[in-house]
């Protein structure tokens, strides 16, 4: 007995540009969280680089990923992750504070965050207060207020009916847009991984195919 | 993360868990609370005695004896458990005196800082009473020279001046046995203190003279309560009857205990040690006041510890609290990291939480014991120390106020390390999915 080293990703080589919106597909465990977190920071790959942006994540400092965290990456999640406690102008702030935004200035720039999500009438209320879409909206939100170059969702849609799925998706496509914002997204959801530029299939922690949009 | 988010963050999560941080707290309160309360009274109790020792024996005063071995004080000088104490040179015993050489005298007085050589008087009165009356009291009969007769505050009346002839100045405690309303009625007054020559202490046969004064002044109360207070001139005369000696106190006779004034109570030591080196006794209010403080540590240092146990309970207590903090919020952890929470970040916010445990406790334990001590002493003024309105028996110096509180933070600080750490330590992804 002995423990058994299991590699979430193998031999993964993968460029995405700035601006594209790529989605990854595939069954569950084949590594698409992992390759969305060691994108986004959280985690480090054992070997091999990951360059964003001009930054060697894989050489970074804890201090230097947490920075990029704040700085370069907005993360969605499945479970939306709000603080129960804070309202949602609180929330959405976060990620500001840790920027040393000062207190002031925080709301307003939330508050603006707010609005583009078209939450801008709800900012006072807690996320027990608002229903799944318009929590997932305050997520995307928290995710846009520090101007990020990359959106990284994982399953943003998983908890939603599908009016508010919808809606969600429409957001995150504009967000990409219009903005500009480069957008990975994994999901289950066949229909949503279609509407990106590019399809990716994962299997086994590696990518078995790449799709285009024709 | 900023220090005003810090302070604001660790505060609202002390809000998040009321019932849980408040008994924390409080078992931070209740230590702090014992450590300050007990700190405050032996402070209190110290300072009046201190400030009595300082009214008897000025801290600019050096008190010199012809014998080395006279003031010395410790269990061996009292005679009781400690070693037989070796008598110095050719004294005749630890406690006698003979009278200081003029020699030895002219050495003190040409001392550096020596400002003032009076000889103490020594001499027991009998009794003292009012003019007119029978009822004779219990006195203690303190010649002082005149900057030393100042030190002690009126409530009527004036000083006495060396040269005075026939005044004293009365304790405020005597108004009341010869029946005096106010202090201002016993002003003129006449005193009769008798005196019985010395030899009458052995039981031989002495004489009995009686000196009349007039009530010049009136003390504030003090602990001396039997103290009237006369010039050194009139000391010196009734010391000489009492003592049976025309000529004690001059070139024939001189004292055998010199009150030695140095120019600033800084030099009192110094002065001292200089007299030592001339083979003398001598004490200063430093020495005293060094007994008394070490006494007082002690007895501080032995309450104090009850209220360090209570301490080190309470930071168990912040231990368990903010490692059950630390399990609730793993996903908050998980998010903060996310968005931006260094490691670092995450510890600091997690011993802030902790300092801020221990500063609330500290800081409100302090003020419920400074409430306490507020009553404790209203109480015993009104009670048992009535005679004393100038003691506070309960003192906070700003330094005790302060210190508890960096105190109680700082053990809060220590306790939080542990939590904090393993907070930083956890795996964001993990965290994030943590239900």
């Amino acid at each position: 007995m002995g423990e058994e080293t299991i590699n979430a990703l193998a031999g993964i080589n993968l460029e995405i540009g700035q601006g594209e919106f790529v989605s990854i597909v595939g069954p569950s465990g084949s590594g698409k969280s992992t390759l969305l977190n060691i994108i986004g920071g959280l985690d480090s790959p054992t070997k091999g680089n990951i360059i964003v942006d001009g930054q060697d994540l894989s050489k970074a400092s804890d201090s230097e990923l947490s920075s990029y965290r704040n700085k370069k990456i907005g993360f969605v999640f499945q479970t939306f992750n709000l603080q129960p406690t804070y309202n949602a102008l609180e929330n959405v702030a976060l990620p500001l504070v840790f920027a040393r935004v000062p207190f002031g200035k925080r709301s307003q720039i939330a508050k603006e965050a707010l609005e583009t999500v078209g939450l801008g009438d709800r900012v006072r209320h807690k996320p027990s207060e608002l229903s799944g879409g318009e929590r997932q909206r305050v997520g995307i939100a928290r995710a846009l207020v520090n101007n990020p170059k990359i959106l990284l969702a994982d399953e943003p849609t998983g908890n939603l009916d599908s009016k508010a799925r919808e809606r969600i998706m429409e957001l995150l496509a504009e967000l990409n847009k219009e903005r500009g914002l480069t957008l990975l997204l994994v999901t289950h959801d066949l229909e949503s991984a279609k509407s990106a530029d590019r399809m990716l299939h994962m299997r086994d922690g590696q990518i078995t195919e790449s799709a285009e949009r024709k | 993360m900023s220090f005003p988010d810090l302070l604001r963050t660790a505060f609202s999560n002390l809000r998040r868990r009321k019932l849980r941080n408040s008994l924390t707290i409080l078992a931070v309160v209740i230590g702090a609370g014992l450590v300050s309360l007990l700190v405050s009274l032996g402070i209190g109790v110290q300072g009046f005695l201190s400030d009595q020792v300082r009214s008897i024996l000025p801290s600019d005063v050096v008190m010199v004896a012809s014998n080395p071995d006279v003031f010395q004080i410790g269990l061996g000088g009292l005679g009781f458990a400690g070693k037989p104490q070796q008598i110095s040179g050719n004294q005749t015993g630890s406690s006698t005196l003979q009278p200081l050489s003029l020699q030895e005298i002219q050495e003190v007085q040409g001392l550096k800082h020596v400002e003032q050589v009076d000889p103490f008087i020594i001499l027991q009165a009998d009794s003292v009473r009012l003019q007119g009356s029978q009822q004779r009291f219990r006195t203690d009969n303190r010649p002082q020279p005149e900057y030393q007769v100042k030190m002690v505050n009126l409530v009527a009346g004036k000083y006495i001046t060396d040269q005075t002839h026939g005044e004293c100045i009365i304790a405020n405690q005597y108004l009341d046995v010869f029946g005096f309303t106010s202090p201002q009625e016993a002003l003129g007054k006449e005193v009769i203190i008798q005196v019985t020559q010395a030899a009458s202490l052995i039981g031989l046969p002495a004489d009995t003279k009686e000196y009349s004064f007039t009530i010049v002044g009136v003390t504030e109360k003090t602990l001396s309560s039997t103290e009237i207070i006369v010039s050194l001139t009139d000391g010196e005369e009734m010391s000489r009857f009492w003592a049976n000696t025309p000529d004690l106190y001059t070139n024939k006779i001189p004292a055998a205990i010199l009150q030695v004034r140095v120019d600033g109570s800084q030099y009192a030591d110094q002065v001292a040690s200089e007299v030592k080196d001339l083979g003398l006794g001598e004490i200063t209010s430093s020495d005293v006041l060094g007994i008394i403080g070490t006494i007082f540590g002690i007895v501080q240092a032995i309450l104090s510890a009850f209220g360090l146990i209570a301490l080190g309970v309470a930071s168990l207590s912040i231990v368990n609290t903010l490692i059950m903090s630390v399990y609730e919020r793993t996903r908050e952890i998980g998010v903060m990291k996310a968005v931006g929470a260094s490691k670092g970040t995450i510890r600091i916010l997690f011993t802030a939480e902790g300092a801020a445990i221990g500063f609330l406790g500290g800081a409100i334990g302090v003020a419920i014991a400074y409430v306490l001590g507020f009553v404790i002493d209203r109480v015993s003024r009104a009670t048992f120390l009535k005679d004393f309105q100038t003691f506070n028996i309960s003192v906070f110096p700003w330094w005790l106020i302060v210190g508890v509180i960096a105190l109680t933070t700082i053990i809060a600080v220590l306790a939080s390390l542990y939590p904090a750490h393993r907070a930083a330590g956890l795996d964001p992804i993990e965290s994030l999915r943590y239900e």
